[in-house]
């Protein structure tokens, strides 16, 4: 079904891959088109296909809110997590950067499918964990960098 | 004798110069005002001023937010590219890397 092993799936045998990517539908999305709000409820997960996904935080500049890009997801990479841990909330903005095709997922139906099949979902779960985690380790690898910063403006 | 009238003299003649010094310094005092030209009492200095470091600072024109929002993305990209890197090889040296990122020069 999908071009490649989604992030998400990876270690999967092909065949559950399309088992479970068969729980979701395929849409394509113009550019610009935004996939969910922050703060929304998430409901649904994203495989990209084609395109790539830009992750947003509002910030305030001259008073007003901008979106500033957080992350760039690309085909492969999963969008969207937030859907699988709870309270089941969006923490960031996610827009097209450009025409994408995804697979959404809905939680339930994915949710289901790995409960029925415990060592794929042993399997996607440690995918989850290392999307989660390769996040963490690069914020604060960039947080570090900021203070860093900070720190040298203070004492220069 | 001689000495004492001699001194007296002497103090007769400081006491007037002292007068007339006084009399004359006093004179031009109060003909001062009316020969000088009135002067603005009132001083008008910068808020800043005073610890010189805004009036010294230049007037930096205002960045357009679209080209502020293009720096942030560019310095976000550069920070993740800094910080991958830092995590395929985790170094003091690689984490604390310098940036080329406007936003920050």
């Amino acid at each position: 079904m999908t071009r490649g092993q989604p992030e998400l799936f990876r270690g999967l045998a092909q065949e559950e891959i399309d088992q479970a990517l068969a729980t979701g539908k395929r849409i394509t999305v113009a550019k610009g088109a935004q996939l969910f709000a922050l703060g929304s409820d998430a409901d649904h997960l994203y495989i990209i296909e084609r395109g790539v996904v830009r992750l947003t935080l509002p910030m305030q500049i001259r008073g007003r809110d901008e979106d500033v890009m957080v992350e760039e997801r690309t085909p492969g990479q999963t969008v969207g997590w937030s859907a699988l841990i709870p309270p089941y909330r969006f923490t960031l903005k996610a827009t097209a950067s450009m025409e994408a095709e995804l697979i959404v997922l809905p939680r339930e139906a994915l949710r289901s499918f790995l409960e029925a099949r415990p060592a794929a979902g042993h399997t996607v779960m440690l995918n989850l964990a290392a999307v989660i985690g390769q996040r963490l380790q690069l914020f604060q690898a960039m947080w570090l960098r900021e203070m860093q910063r900070m720190v040298e403006q203070r004492c220069a | 004798m001689e000495m004492f009238l001699m001194v007296i003299c002497m103090s007769v003649f400081g006491l007037a110069v002292t007068v007339i010094a006084f009399g004359a310094a006093t004179n031009q005092q109060a003909q001062a005002p009316a020969a000088q030209p009135e002067l603005d009492t009132v001083v008008h200095v910068g808020e800043g001023r005073f610890f010189g470091d805004e009036a010294a600072r230049p007037v930096q024109p205002q960045v357009p937010v679209e080209a502020l929002l293009l720096q942030i993305d560019s310095h976000v990209r550069l920070e993740q590219a800094a910080a991958e890197s830092f995590l395929e090889y985790p170094t003091a040296a690689l984490l604390h890397s310098r940036t080329v990122s406007p936003l920050v020069h």
